[in-house]
Parts: C-alpha cells; sequence; structure tokens
C-alpha cells in the first residue's frame, strides 16, 4: 500500500465518521462542534493537498483494499461487496476532491460566527461533514452503485441544510428535494440500461457509443442527472428558491460550489470518457447551454432579492461551462472545468458576501439596502472582485476562464458538422450572457454598496472568521486571473487534458500588467490632468434614460427590458412559473390525481363492481 | 426441531384467550403477555433463519403420518420462505404492541385489542406455515376477523362504515376463495399443497385449473389489495387504530394476500405465461395508479393506506418478472434478481410503512388529527417523530442510504436486465410521485408554521415505548440495506428467492420425506 491511497481513506472515513458522532452532541455545544468540525476539515484539506501535489498513485482501487478499511483475507461476508466498491483516482478527482475540502474548511469557519435565529439548522456541522464525506466518495467512485449511492445521499444533505421555517421555505425545501430525488431515479435508469448493454458498472471501463435510441436514452438519463445537480436548464428551477430561503452558507456550500464542481465533473465522465458524443446530441447540448446562459441572467436582471439574484446567476454560469464541455474540443473542455473552477470560487465569495451583509442589516431585498461600502470595506472590496470576476472583466479569472470558451467556440467552428457550422450563434449568445452579467451586477453592487443609506443604522465589519473567507476566495479569484494562461490552467488542467494550445495571442498576466499599467497611467492623467477641473454629470443608472424628477431605485434598473412589449409578456409567464418544470408536472400530476380521486367516491356497490369487473376481464384476457 | 412450527399458532392463540380471560381481573397483564408472547415470537422466527438450516420442517398434526406416500393428515411446512414471512409479522407485531401500550390509552378495552392482535397474529402466522388448503382458508378467515373487528374498534360513524365495506368485500373474497379451493379438491381429490402441486404436475394445463387460478387471483388480491381490488383499503386501514394499521399496512396484506398468491402460483401451480403476465399487469396498475390516488390525499393515513397499494405494486412487478422470465425459460439469474427485488421491498414495505403509520399515530396522538391542513411546526415540537417520519419518508421514496433504495435499485435493475425497459420506467417514475408525496408530508406536517395553531405550540414528543419502537424500525429503516451484503443475503433473503425459484422441488422435496 502506498502513500497517496493511505490519505485516501482518511479523506473519506474521517468526515463521515465525525458527522455521524456529532449528532450524538446537543446542539447547545456549538462552538465546540464547530470548532472540532473545522479541525476535521482541516485535516481532510491537508491530505487532499498531500494527494495532489504527491502524483505517486493513478488508477483503479478498491474501497476496500485502504488502509482502514481493508478486509481479513478469507471474509465471505464482504468479499462480493468489493465488486462494486472500485474507485478510481485520477488527477481530475484529486483536483476536485481538493477543491470540496478547501470549501468545507472556508465554509465550516464561516458558519462559527455565521448564524440566523430563524433559519438556524440542527446538526448543521454533521450535514456539512457528512456531505464532505459523501462527495469526495462519490468523485473518487468508479463503480456506478457506489456512485449512485453517494450521489443520492447529497440530495439528503441538501435538504438538511434548509429549514423550512415558513410557507415558502418549507415549499422551496420541498421542490428541490422534489427535483433533486427525480433526478436521480432517473440516473438509476441510466445506470441499469449501462449495465445492460456493457455488462460492467465500473465507469473506467466502459465506453460506449451513442448510436441507438437506447444508448441515448442512457445518455440522457445520465446527463439529466447532471444538469439537474449542476442546475442547467431547464432542470435549475430548484436553485433560485433554495438560495432565497436557504442560509447563506448553505447556499454558498452546496448550490454554488459543490453541487457544481459535482454535476460538471460528472458530465465531464459521461460526455468525454464513458459516451462518445454524436453530433445531434452535442447541438442539443450546446442549445440547451446557451438557454441557460441567456435565460437565467434574464431573469436574474430583474430579481429584488439579492439572494435570488445570485441564484440565478448560479444557474446562468453553469452554461458557460456546460458549452465548454459540449463543444468537446481540448481547449472547450478546459474552458469548461477551468469555468467550473472560477465559478466555484467567486460564486462560493458572492454568497457569504450576501451572507455578511444579511447578518449586519437582516434585510434581503435590494431596495432596502445601500450605501455599505463604507461600513464594510472588506466585504466591499471582496465583493467588487467577485462581481468583476462574474461579469468576465480581465485580469479576474471569470475573464480567463470565458475567453478560453470563447476561443474554443471559434475553435469548434472549423470542425464540419451543424454544430460546428452555427459556431458563431453559440459565440453571441454567450458573449451577450456576460454583457447582461455585468449589468446585473452593477445592480448588485450598487444596490447594497453604493447609493444612500436607507436608515441612519450604525453597521459594523463583520468578524474576522466571517471576511477571513471571503478574502481568501477573492485572493483566489485575482491569482487564478492573472496567471491562468501560463501557469493556472496547465497545472490543473494539463494532466488531465495534456497539452492545451490557445488560438489566437493570449497572455493573461501580460494583460494583468497592461491593465495595471492602464490604471496607473489613468490615475495619473487624472493627477496632473485635472485635479480640480472634474466633470460634472448624471450619475449612472443602469443605462436608463435620466427623466426630471424621477428618482431611479436600484430595483427599477432595466425595468425597461422588463416592461418591453415582448418581454413583459415573457416575464409575466415566468413570475407565474409557466416555465418551471417542477410546476408544470406537478399540474399534470394533481390532474390526474384528481381523475382517479373522482372514481374513488367509496360507495360499497361501486366498489364491489370493481372487483367483478376485473374478475370479468381477466376471465376474457385469459380464457377466451 | 419441527416441534417448534405448532407454537408459531398455539403461542399466541393462547394468549389471547388468557388475555381475554385474565386480563380483566389482573391490571396490566394484557400489555405484559402480548409483548411477551411475541417477543418470543421473535425469537423463534429469527431462530429458524438463523440456525443455518434451510431445510424444510414440516410437522404433522396429530401425528397422522402419511399413507403410501399420499398426506392425509394436516401438514405444517416451515421453509425459508415462511420463516421469512414469520420473521415480518412477529417482529410488526412485537412492535406495534409495545407502541400500543401507550397509543391505546386513546381507545376504550385494551383487553379486546390485545386479544384481536394475538388472534390476528396467531391467524397470518398459520397462514404462512400451513401446508394444507383448506387449513390455509380457516387462517385466513381468522385473520379478516380479527381484522374486522380491529378496523372498527374505535366505534365511531367512520370506522363502523369502514370496517362494514372491508366485511362485505372481504366476505366477496371469502366467496371466491372457498369456491375455487371447492373446484381444486375436486379435481385433484387431495387438499395438501404439495400433493395438488404433484397431482397438478403429472396433467396437462386445464380450462378448470385456470378458472380456479383467476378466482384465486381474484380472491387473494382482494386482501392483498391490488387494483381493481382495493376499494376496502383506503377506509379500513385509515381508521383503525394507528398501531393495527401499522400491522394491516405493514404485514397482513402481505401475508394474507401477496405470501398466498406467490406460494400459491409458484409451488403449487405450473407457473404459465399468461397468468405470470396477468399477475404484472395487475402489480403495475396497483402501482402507478396507487400513486396518483396518494399524492392527492390530505389525510395523513389516507395517503399512507394508498401508498401501501402502490408498493405492494413493486413487490409485485418485481417478482412478476421474475414469474414471466421463469415461465419463458429466460435468463435464471434475471428471475432470481428479480425475485430478490420484489421479497426485499416486501420486508422494507412493512418496516417504513408500519413506521410511517407509527408515527401517524404519534401525531394523531397529540393532536387529535390526520388532516395535513391542521398541522404544523412539528418539527422541533416533536423531534423523535420527525426524525424518524424522515428517515420512513425517504426509505419509502428510495433515496440513499436507506434500505428503500436498495430494492427499488434491484427491482429497477432487474426490469433493464430482463428487457422490461417499459416496467423500470414506470418504477422509476412511480418512485418520483412518491417522493413528491412524501415531502408534501413532510413540509405540511413538520414545518410550514404558519399553519400552527396555539394548541400545537404546547405539544411534546410521544412517550417513550411510542418513541422506542418508532426508533427501532427507524434503525431497521437503515440496516435493512445491508441485507443485501452477500453473506446477510444468503442467510435470509436468498433461501426464500430460492424456495419460489424452486418451483415443484416444494412437492418433490416434501413428497419424498
Amino acid at each position: 500500500m502506498n502513500s497517496v491511497t493511505s490519505h485516501i481513506e482518511i479523506i473519506i472515513l474521517l468526515p463521515l465518521i465525525t458527522g455521524i458522532l456529532l449528532f450524538l452532541i446537543p446542539d447547545k455545544l456549538k462552538l465546540f462542534k464547530g470548532i472540532s468540525s473545522i479541525l476535521i476539515s482541516a485535516v481532510a484539506l491537508f491530505f487532499a493537498f498531500q494527494t495532489y501535489f504527491t502524483e505517486v498513485f493513478n488508477g483503479q482501487i478498491n474501497l476496500f483494499e485502504l488502509r482502514f478499511l481493508s478486509l481479513p483475507d478469507n471474509d465471505s461476508l464482504l468479499s462480493a461487496v468489493t465488486a462494486f466498491t472500485m474507485l478510481n483516482i485520477d488527477s481530475l478527482a484529486r483536483l476536485i476532491v481538493l477543491l470540496i475540502c478547501f470549501f468545507s474548511f472556508l465554509i465550516l469557519i464561516y458558519s462559527i460566527v455565521y448564524s440566523n435565529k430563524e433559519r438556524a439548522l440542527k446538526n448543521y456541522c454533521s450535514f456539512i461533514l457528512l456531505t464532505l464525506g459523501a462527495s469526495v466518495l462519490t468523485v473518487f467512485a468508479d463503480s456506478f452503485l457506489l456512485f449512485i449511492f453517494c450521489w443520492g445521499f447529497l440530495g439528503l444533505t441538501l435538504y438538511k441544510l434548509i429549514k423550512g421555517y415558513d410557507e415558502e421555505s418549507s415549499a422551496a425545501a420541498k421542490k428541490t428535494f422534489i427535483i433533486i430525488g427525480a433526478s436521480d431515479g432517473i440516473m438509476i435508469l441510466g445506470i441499469a440500461i449501462i449495465w445492460k448493454i456493457t455488462g460492467l458498472y465500473n465507469m473506467s471501463e466502459i465506453s460506449i457509443g451513442t448510436s441507438d435510441a437506447i444508448r441515448i436514452t442512457a445518455f440522457l438519463a445520465l446527463l439529466i442527472g447532471s444538469f439537474t445537480k449542476a442546475g442547467a436548464f431547464p432542470f435549475h428551477t430548484w436553485i433560485p428558491d433554495y438560495t432565497k430561503y436557504a442560509p447563506a452558507s448553505s447556499s454558498a456550500y452546496l448550490p454554488a460550489s459543490l453541487d457544481k464542481l459535482l454535476g460538471i465533473y460528472f458530465m465531464f465522465r459521461i460526455c468525454s470518457e464513458i459516451f462518445v458524443v454524436n453530433q445531434g446530441l452535442k447541438l442539443a447540448i450546446l442549445i440547451l447551454g446557451v438557454l441557460t446562459i441567456i435565460i437565467a441572467v434574464m431573469m436574474a436582471l430583474v430579481q429584488h432579492n439579492y439572494k435570488r439574484l445570485l441564484g440565478y446567476h448560479a444557474v446562468s454560469q453553469v452554461g458557460y461551462m456546460i458549452v465548454g464541455l459540449g463543444l468537446g474540443t481540448v481547449l472547450g473542455i478546459a474552458g469548461g472545468l477551468f469555468h467550473m473552477f472560477n465559478h466555484a470560487m467567486y460564486k462560493a465569495g458572492l454568497f457569504l458576501v450576501a451572507g455578511n451583509v444579511e447578518k449586519n442589516t437582516g434585510k434581503e431585498e435590494l431596495d432596502e439596502l445601500g450605501g455599505l461600502s463604507k461600513f464594510m470595506p472588506v466585504t466591499y472590496i471582496a465583493a467588487l472582485i467577485f462581481a468583476l470576476s462574474i461579469s468576465g472583466i480581465p485580469p479576474f479569472n471569470g475573464f480567463a476562464s470565458k475567453w478560453m470558451i470563447y476561443q474554443g467556440i471559434i475553435d469548434f467552428g472549423k470542425q464540419p458538422g451543424l454544430a460546428s457550422n452555427l459556431w458563431i450563434i453559440w459565440l453571441a449568445l454567450a458573449v451577450i450572457g456576460s454583457a447582461l452579467t455585468l449589468a446585473s451586477f452593477i445592480k448588485f453592487i450598487s444596490g447594497i454598496f453604493l447609493g444612500r443609506i436607507p436608515d441612519n443604522t450604525k453597521i459594523k465589519e463583520v468578524n474576522p472568521a466571517m471576511w477571513l473567507p471571503v478574502i481568501v476566495l477573492a485572493l483566489v479569484c485575482l491569482v487564478a486571473g492573472v496567471f491562468a494562461g501560463k501557469l493556472v490552467v496547465p497545472q490543473l488542467f494539463g494532466p488531465v487534458l495534456g497539452e492545451i494550445s490557445y488560438t489566437g495571442i493570449w497572455d493573461s498576466s501580460a494583460i494583468a500588467l497592461l491593465i495595471l499599467f492602464s490604471v496607473i497611467l489613468g490615475i495619473l492623467v487624472y493627477l496632473i490632468g485635472n485635479l480640480n477641473k472634474f466633470r460634472k454629470d448624471d450619475s449612472f443608472i443602469g443605462g436608463e434614460v435620466n427623466r426630471d424628477q424621477t428618482g431611479y431605485e436600484v430595483t427599477d434598473f432595466y425595468k425597461t427590458i422588463a416592461e418591453a412589449p415582448g418581454f413583459k409578456h415573457l416575464y409575466n409567464m415566468a413570475e407565474k412559473k409557466w416555465f418551471d418544470i417542477y410546476d408544470l408536472s406537478k399540474g399534470v400530476v394533481l390532474k390526474i390525481s384528481h381523475l382517479f380521486s373522482a372514481a374513488h367516491n367509496g360507495i360499497l356497490s361501486n366498489l364491489a363492481f370493481w372487483v367483478l369487473a376485473g374478475l370479468i376481464f381477466m376471465f376474457i384476457f385469459l380464457l377466451l | 426441531m419441527n416441534h417448534i412450527v405448532p407454537f408459531y399458532i398455539v403461542l399466541p392463540l393462547a394468549a389471547a384467550f388468557l388475555i381475554s380471560i385474565l386480563g380483566r381481573f389482573i391490571k396490566g397483564f394484557s400489555k405484559v403477555t402480548a409483548g411477551f408472547i411475541f417477543f418470543t415470537l421473535l425469537c423463534l422466527s429469527f431462530f429458524y433463519i438463523f440456525s443455518g438450516d434451510h431445510s424444510t420442517i414440516v410437522y404433522n398434526i396429530g401425528g397422522w403420518e402419511p399413507v403410501n406416500n399420499i398426506p392425509i393428515g394436516i401438514y405444517l411446512i416451515l421453509d425459508p420462505f415462511s420463516g421469512f414471512m414469520l420473521c415480518i409479522i412477529n417482529t410488526m407485531a412485537f412492535l406495534s404492541a409495545l407502541y400500543a401500550v401507550s397509543y391505546i390509552s386513546l381507545y376504550t378495552g385494551e383487553n379486546y385489542f390485545y386479544t384481536l392482535l394475538c388472534i390476528m397474529v396467531a391467524g397470518l402466522n398459520g397462514v404462512v406455515v400451513t401446508g394444507d388448503l383448506f387449513n390455509l382458508y380457516v387462517f385466513l378467515e381468522i385473520t379478516v376477523i380479527a381484522s374486522y373487528a380491529l378496523v372498527a374498534f374505535g366505534t365511531e360513524k367512520e370506522e363502523l362504515e369502514a370496517s362494514f365495506k372491508y366485511q362485505v368485500l372481504g366476505g366477496i373474497a371469502t366467496t371466491l376463495i372457498l369456491f375455487s379451493i371447492g373446484m381444486i379438491y375436486w379435481y385433484t381429490k387431495t387438499l395438501n399443497i404439495p400433493d395438488i402441486a404433484g397431482i397438478l404436475n403429472k396433467s396437462p394445463d386445464e380450462k378448470i385449473v385456470q378458472f380456479c387460478q383467476l378466482m384465486l387471483i381474484a380472491g387473494f388480491g382482494l386482501k392483498a389489495a391490488i387494483m381493481p381490488f382495493h376499494g376496502w383499503l383506503p377506509d379500513a386501514h385509515s381508521s383503525a387504530p394507528s398501531s393495527i394499521s401499522a400491522m394491516l399496512s405493514g404485514v397482513v396484506i402481505k401475508a394474507a394476500g401477496l405470501y398466498v398468491i406467490f406460494r400459491l402460483f409458484f409451488n403449487m401451480f405450473q407457473l404459465t405465461y399468461e397468468i405470470s403476465i396477468l399477475i404484472t399487469a395487475i402489480g403495475t396498475l396497483s402501482m402507478v395508479v396507487g400513486v396518483f390516488l396518494a399524492i392527492g390525499q390530505w389525510d395523513l393515513k389516507r395517503l399512507l393506506a394508498y401508498h401501501s397499494i402502490s408498493q405492494m405494486g413493486y413487490v409485485i412487478i418485481g417478482v412478476g418478472m421474475g414469474m414471466m422470465i421463469l415461465a419463458n425459460n429466460g435468463n435464471k439469474a434475471f428471475a432470481s434478481l428479480a425475485i430478490m427485488g420484489g421479497l426485499f421491498h416486501l420486508i422494507n414495505h412493512a418496516v417504513f410503512k408500519g413506521l410511517l403509520f407509527l408515527n401517524a399515530g404519534a401525531i394523531e396522538y397529540r393532536l387529535g388529527t390526520r388532516d395535513l391542513n391542521k398541522m404544523g411546526g412539528l418539527f422541533e415540537k416533536m423531534p423523535v417523530t420527525s426524525a424518524t417520519s424522515l428517515t420512513a419518508s425517504m426509505a419509502i421514496s428510495g433515496i440513499p442510504p436507506f434500505n428503500g433504495f436498495f430494492s427499488k435499485l434491484v427491482i429497477i435493475i432487474a426490469a433493464v436486465l430482463a428487457k422490461y425497459y417499459i416496467l423500470a420506467a414506470l418504477a422509476v417514475f412511480v418512485s418520483i410521485i412518491t417522493l413528491a408525496s412524501f415531502m408534501k408530508f413532510q413540509r405540511y406536517a413538520f414545518f410550514n408554521r404558519k399553519s400552527i395553531k396555539k394548541a400545537v405550540n404546547e405539544v411534546k414528543d410521544v412517550p417513550f415505548l411510542m418513541k422506542f419502537s418508532m426508533i427501532v424500525l427507524a434503525v431497521l429503516c437503515l440496516a435493512l440495506s445491508l441485507i443485501l451484503i452477500p453473506g446477510i443475503r444468503d442467510t435470509i433473503l436468498q433461501p426464500a428467492v430460492d424456495v419460489l425459484m424452486g418451483k415443484n422441488d416444494y412437492y418433490i422435496n416434501l413428497l419424498n420425506m
């Protein structure tokens, strides 16, 4: 047994066992539970680092060959189980595990201070640790059965990390779990079909085409699973609801980071390794990808609740990853995976920022907030970095990965096929989506941090335990952006994808230097030129027409879009949940239910008649 | 070892008489006796399963030995499939008796309650171990008559109506069953099940046998409440005291309905493809329609009752697929997997549905209502009930790591392997709606604080013994997942599957003893 594999079981077992043990400790000892889980996650993070940076072992290993789990030689009880517990360890899996441990650590530090009386969860730390352990196992799992087992369990922890404290929040929790659980069920179907076709259940051994209907069904079933977890159109509708009502730390942990990591990681596995995707499916994936980008960002534009706004962006950004992975080219996949990495960083950061704001002000609507930049400078600067990142402004990381995806799309256009011929459409929509993201983050930043303070409350910066994780994430965003081209991307994804060659000239560090230089130049020009003779102008209100006598609230930004003739109707329908796959199917199911219930009026003679009818039907079936 | 067999029937029957006689003089006698007897039965059942000896045990009542290999007395036959059922019956009986210790204070006449419960268990154990067709009918009647009385136990308008419907439809079932038993007796000149199997095996497939088969499907289908014979179930299961609902849903429809169907159609009749299709078809119908009916319900126990119909559908399609494969001489491994999935789901359903009814009883015990709209916010007030009901809800919806996930997984995989893709897709679909309806239960009962009334604010969790039963069942919901581990599976599940897979071995072994 070599040293690397012996770390893996610590990362898996330690959080799971501690998570279960912490159930036994009453919630009153919150601090103790918090600190001990921070320690555990720190240990896991440490070993994940070691595993990631010491590249000794790659390949398949059985869960029960690991040190603490190794079986006695002639253990008949469990030996047959070992067929279903293969793990697959490669550099991408180790990267994802490292990220999972990293986020768990940050979120646990953050949650030790963050609390919200109404939304306080029971056994919060236990569920975070269980999620950590199960996610690590999901990522390493090679056997489909082990994989679906852990993957399904993550749905349960997701449900336990939101609290139903009133009508809406309990409805959101219910909706989330139904959608996630449904996708897990559909995945089982896909796994069973793969088993049927190949006779194998270890992912690393499987490679099947998508030539006939049954294989395509299997592929789609698994794709639905990954789309739902990551939150892509049309299975995304749980995310905005979840993020609105869940504690910010839960939102930052699962929908913003871990679910994205897992969903996109699994999509990478099925699209690039398990299945050979044909042109038609590629086209479908690309269409869904750009639809996700555009639809979610359009919805984000008109939100008033900042957590819900972030939730829609958590959906919209998935579109980029899907487009990247859907391209199937090395550059596209690298871009998609890098965007997954970046998105996890800045979106977790944004939710933590939202948590900070909520903790200090207790308000959730944009129009009740404003002017916090003076009181919470650290949070403000971090939020600004995240907002610039997500909007794809160089030199931050969001730009780097989006740029790679754009390059990937252009590169993809050189291939034959329908999906490739339409490259200009994918590119255009992706760029428009990015622009709209920027537009909506203007609203977010100015609504919370700029402008006037609604009332004269005294607000202090949050506790260091709450701003420290945010700063760490912001630094990662900056570093990953500046050093993307030469250092970060080859280091992270080189081992997975091989040499990544960019089209065109792009050097992220040089761009960063140029930007820095131009900013300094700008400041110099400003200082030298007209220190006192600055121009006066109307305040910027998101590009709206500035009329006399009208004060624009932040929430009124982009109202013109929402009230534009074509869009107004669409937004109204969206508001009435016309496009929500959950509400649509709920309506159908309840209709059928009422239909059947109407037949069950409980009149005895009817019941007896059914018995008779059933009997006669059986006779007709069999004896005639 | 064959002397333990009659104890499964004699012990609860004796307890029933003792309780009805002595119970009124000695305070607490009924509770202690019933609990003790059920615990003994529980130990006896597990003793057989874990004795490591999976041979069939035969006990001849009255010592009537067969003459020229023709059985003349009543046989009691204990084989792994019966043993498997006995474990379910007696575990559930023990736990619901414990639960009832506190719960029954909602009603009067606890002696009658325990008497009837003991009679019911005696009947169920009898159905499962008997090897005689008419004897089976007698035990069946003992069971259902006790259940009629127990359903009507509250003696309110609603309960009496439910019991009345149950009796009328049960009467129809009884007629059908008795009629076809008579026909079979006329045709084979014997009532001993192994003996009948031997005779039917020699004679070619006749219309008369098919006729009897259909009557039996309808009759026992009524007891098992599969569509379209389910009319009585929603009323009866929701009106009974909750500990009895747990027994009815968890055990009675299985032991008195499904067990007999499986036993007779695998081991007594010759498997035919048409009958297999028919059984699978009504199973599918139950599964799909049952869940649609369930999701629209606002009465908690009614919701659970409709889910019983739907979940029985899973059991039937699992075993039914195995029947179809066997009848087609298909791949035996797939058939075995499908049957295993069905039986695994059967034991799982007993546990989680029993638990859900106990949860419903706990809520009713404190709030006095079964209406989901009148509940709310119990998450903090009743933590044990809330946690155990979440466990059971997850189990029935097939969420890992609970037992329901594994049995559904096995059924779905078996369906796909045997190329019954539509059944697999329906199983997934129904599972999703099941999840949705249990999320509804969770949401309205335990969260949703706004609908809470002042009275609800003072609610406490239930007394210890009620909690205890619920916790044991919740732990079982987790622990039963382990049955799938091959070492354990070979002790509990696989022998029962092998009995069904063996088809004719049943009578061949028995007649040559």
